[in-house]
């Protein structure tokens, strides 16, 4: 029937080298990004003579921010196949319980604020947790659990403050959100001091590793003797934390904490995600992606007011942008597919 | 009967490759209407590929296809079913979501006008379904989630009847079938055969084949061996025949002392979930060794070796490593204890497919490659490039993805995983599978410089000739059950198909033990 040799049919040499066709296609899809944010920018500078002016671009850095910080986590929870709809009712939460802290009497203005933002960071973790380990334990669909939790933040936020805002916060905090280093807005290097860990996380570390294999074959990363419940609770609790940051950077920049605040924002944030060519069904994608998908969700926010459009069609657009989005991601994974 | 003019089916010199594999070579089937035809072979015989041929989801590279005196060309499983073919699969496939009744009339639901569901010719048509496999008391409404495998197996056949149809292929049906629910699935086909229509039955329990059936097909490595009514074989002679006499002279495996003193690996008393057969599996396996695990499919191969790694539960059972007991929960365990495994489906289990090749080699050992939890991605691809020329995998970089290899290199890539954890005991499901003969060669070369450099191995294959040739000792497991264990100076492709059916052949007696 056979003899034993070492000659192999030629049948597995690949058509192109796969480093090399890997490399281009990622380039690509984010060039392809960055190509449609360059576009947007030119047709809105085109359009309004206020749009590329010094004060509306920090104002759009200012605006993207607090998105940017709340899509670094989600795309954690994306990357391993789940989704956190919770992001802006525990960001409501975060924020609220931080701005108690900040009014705590008797603190110096650096503990009271150091006491908000380890508080903030805290509760965003804490949910993140219960999020990631209710989904673990039970096997629950994390949409589900999460979508309960944006009930359960929103609640308590509103209970917390008797539906009350809270404002008059310590000076060095609100001058925190207006400040700049060389036009840019402090919480916009913020946002990309995340991004970068972010990235850093994921392409450099075992964790990171293993969050991308856990999104493409769970099964596998299982069989090789990993953690696996432990890597998906602990990539919600990094969308918690993420949340933390986010709500201390929104209260900075608003001045007041809100517990109606964050309405709609997970859903800014998922969009960014996948604008950014991360798949929803888990295991690729980038965070440098992510990036130009905020800007282009903030690009496009920010133009369509200057250009005059109001609320309810700003609205239908960036739907409408977000549907696009994920047509491409389809069209290109079938495309990649069908090369390989 | 009245004669018919043609035969029902008439396949003949029916070919048909994969890469690297010849599946079927130049057989013919030829079914008449009104009689009930066996098909008979070992695992990977071919008939598999025969009846996905005759249902439409495969298509022949060679021969010719007549239904009914009329070229038979079907192009996919709903060309098939339109000509009056319906094949009933070994996997179930139902919407579990649904009732009975849907799931009976899927495929022609009655309508009223506008297109609107007519609910009560769904309920009445799908009771007389039900009636005709014996199922009067099921009520249509019943979602099928709830029920058990005999009833779901019972429904796709009275499915099957739904269609009218002249040509009736049941793959397995009786594997998860009670003695009672056989004797009436039996008693069914006996009713379509008076009615006309030609039945081809595939069973693994022969004494059902003698009972019910007019002629058998023999089929062996893709071969045509014969065509012969049921009243001139007998048991043995079949199992002969799906053998074979000529058994291929072994290869030539330098037979290695089975290592004396403390095993390496020891098993006692597993019990997996869902095990048939009475009392747990023992074996023990020694450093320098390598041991087959036969069977046919379904004995209870796969999970007793998934239940050894702890990637299912184990409901009994200890396992002892180089004799001291180790308490494995979980693959981790396994791990831990220098056990690893590779499991049959290397792409849903094994591989990581749209990750690169280095990335795939270091999953199970991402420790060597990282330093305080950060990768060291230089060693990363050091080790990945070395495996990659150990193992002779043919890619165009490690960082090519795994998904864009052949079959045997995709293999070669999980075992270089595997074998960074440097394993001291190695188990391995279906190593070949899927696997072109060239790479096949080299993965049992290494296989034997593996035991050679002191590995424990335990190899599950359903390629028996590839086990004699490979192993030092096999053990055969049939229907759950140890059925025997042969040294390789006693290795005898008969006397081991006799064993792995012994359990099946057994009378239903036994059988009731599981059905009651």
């Amino acid at each position: 029937m056979q003899t034993p040799t070492m000659s192999e049919p030629l049948e597995s040499a690949a058509p192109l080298p796969g480093h090399w066709r890997r490399g281009s296609t990622l380039v690509l899809r984010e060039a392809g990004i960055g190509i449609a944010l360059l576009v947007l920018v030119a047709v809105f500078a085109a359009l309004s003579p206020i749009f590329l002016t010094a004060s509306n671009i920090t104002n759009i850095f200012t605006q993207i921010s607090i998105n940017i910080i709340l899509a670094v986590g989600m795309t954690f929870v994306i990357l391993i196949g789940g989704i956190d709809l919770s992001v802006g009712s525990v960001m409501a939460l975060c924020a609220v319980v931080a701005g108690t802290a900040l009014k705590v009497e008797g603190l110096s203005e650096p503990a009271a604020i150091g006491l908000a933002a380890l508080a903030s960071v805290g509760v965003g973790a804490l949910c993140g947790l219960a999020n990631g380990a209710i989904s673990a334990a039970w096997s629950i669909p994390s949409f589900i659990v999460t979508l309960g939790m944006l009930n359960v933040a929103r609640g308590a936020a509103l209970q917390w403050t008797q539906a009350r805002t809270i404002y008059e916060f310590p000076d060095a905090f609100n001058e925190f959100g207006t400040a700049t280093f060389a036009g840019i807005p402090a919480l916009f290097l913020v946002a990309l001091l995340l991004v970068a860990i972010g990235w850093f996380v994921l392409n450099r570390t075992v964790f990171g590793r293993l969050v991308y294999a856990i999104g493409n074959n769970e099964e596998a990363v299982r069989l090789a003797g990993h953690p696996v419940k432990a890597i998906k609770v602990a990539a919600f609790v990094i969308a918690g934390v993420a949340v933390g940051i986010g709500a201390v950077v929104y209260m900075a920049r608003l001045t007041i904490a809100s517990p109606i605040v964050g309405i709609g924002f997970e859903l800014n944030a998922i969009a960014a995600v996948i604008i950014g060519g991360t798949s929803l069904s888990g295991g690729r994608g980038s965070i440098i992606g992510k990036l130009l998908g905020a800007c282009i969700i903030g690009v496009l926010a920010n133009g369509l007011i200057l250009i005059g459009m109001s609320d309810f069609l700003r609205q239908m657009v960036t739907g409408a942008v977000i549907i696009l989005a994920v047509i491409l991601d389809v069209v290109r994974a079938r495309l990649t597919r069908r090369t390989a | 009967m009245t004669a018919h003019h043609a035969n029902a089916i008439e396949l003949r010199g029916i070919g048909r490759r994969y890469p690297g594999v010849v599946a079927l070579d130049g057989v013919d089937l030829v079914l008449e209407a009104g009689r009930i035809h066996a098909l008979a072979g070992e695992n990977g015989a071919g008939k598999s590929t025969l009846i996905k041929i005759l249902g439409g989801a495969e298509r022949p590279d060679a021969g010719s296809m007549r239904l009914f005196g009329e070229p038979y060309a079907p192009r996919t499983p709903l060309d098939a079913s339109r000509a009056g073919i319906r094949v009933v699969h070994q996997e179930l496939q139902m919407l579990e979501a649904m009732t009975v009744a849907e799931n009976l009339l899927f495929d022609d639901f009655p309508c009223k006008a506008f297109g609107l569901l007519d609910r009560r010719a769904l309920r009445s048509r799908a009771k007389e379904l039900l009636a005709r496999v014996g199922l009067e008391g099921l009520d249509p409404s019943t979602q099928v989630a709830t029920l058990g495998m005999a009833h779901r197996q019972l429904i796709e056949i009275a499915r099957a009847l739904s269609a009218q149809s002249r040509v009736m292929v049941l793959d397995e049906p009786t594997a998860t079938l009670t003695p009672r629910e056989t004797r009436q699935l039996l008693a069914i086909m006996r009713q379509l055969r008076d009615e006309g229509v030609a039945v081809v039955f595939v069973s693994h329990h022969l004494e059902e084949l003698f009972e019910v059936c007019d002629s058998v097909t023999v089929l062996r490595n893709g071969r045509h061996i014969q065509t012969v009514p049921m009243s001139q074989t007998s048991p043995d002679e079949l199992v002969r025949q799906m053998v074979g006499r000529g058994v291929e002279p072994g290869r030539e495996t330098a037979a290695r002392p089975a290592g004396g003193g403390t095993p390496a690996l020891e098993v006692r008393g597993l019990r997996f979930a869902g095990q048939r057969g009475r009392g747990g599996i023992d074996l023990t396996l020694h450093a320098g060794e390598i041991v087959g695990l036969a069977g046919l499919v379904g004995s209870g191969r796969t999970e007793t070796v998934r239940a050894i790694f702890g990637a299912d539960r184990r409901v009994a059972g200890e396992i002892l490593r180089d004799g001291r007991p180790v308490d494995i929960q979980a693959p981790q365990d396994a791990l831990q204890a220098g056990i690893c495994l590779l499991t049959e489906n290397r792409k849903d289990e094994g591989l990581v497919l749209d990750m690169p090749i280095a990335a795939n080699v270091s999953l199970a050992s991402l420790r060597s490659v990282s330093s305080r939890g950060l990768l060291r991605r230089d060693e990363e691809t050091r080790i990945a490039r070395r495996a990659g020329d150990d193992l002779r995998i043919r890619m165009s970089g490690v960082q090519q993805h795994a998904r864009q290899l052949s079959g045997g290199n995709q293999q070669k890539v999980v075992l270089a995983k595997w074998l960074q954890r440097a394993p001291r005991v190695l188990i391995l499901d279906e190593p070949t599978r899927g696997v072109d003969v060239g790479a096949k060669a080299e993965i049992h070369l290494l296989l034997q410089r593996m035991a050679a450099d002191g590995v424990a191995l335990l190899v599950v294959s359903s390629d028996l000739r590839e086990l004699m040739g490979l192993c030092d000792r096999m053990l055969v497991l049939s229907k759950g059950t140890l059925a025997g264990e042969v040294a390789r100076p006693d290795f005898d492709e008969e006397a081991i198909l006799a064993m792995a059916y012994q359990e099946y052949l057994r009378s239903a007696d036994t059988d009731h033990v599981r059905a009651a």
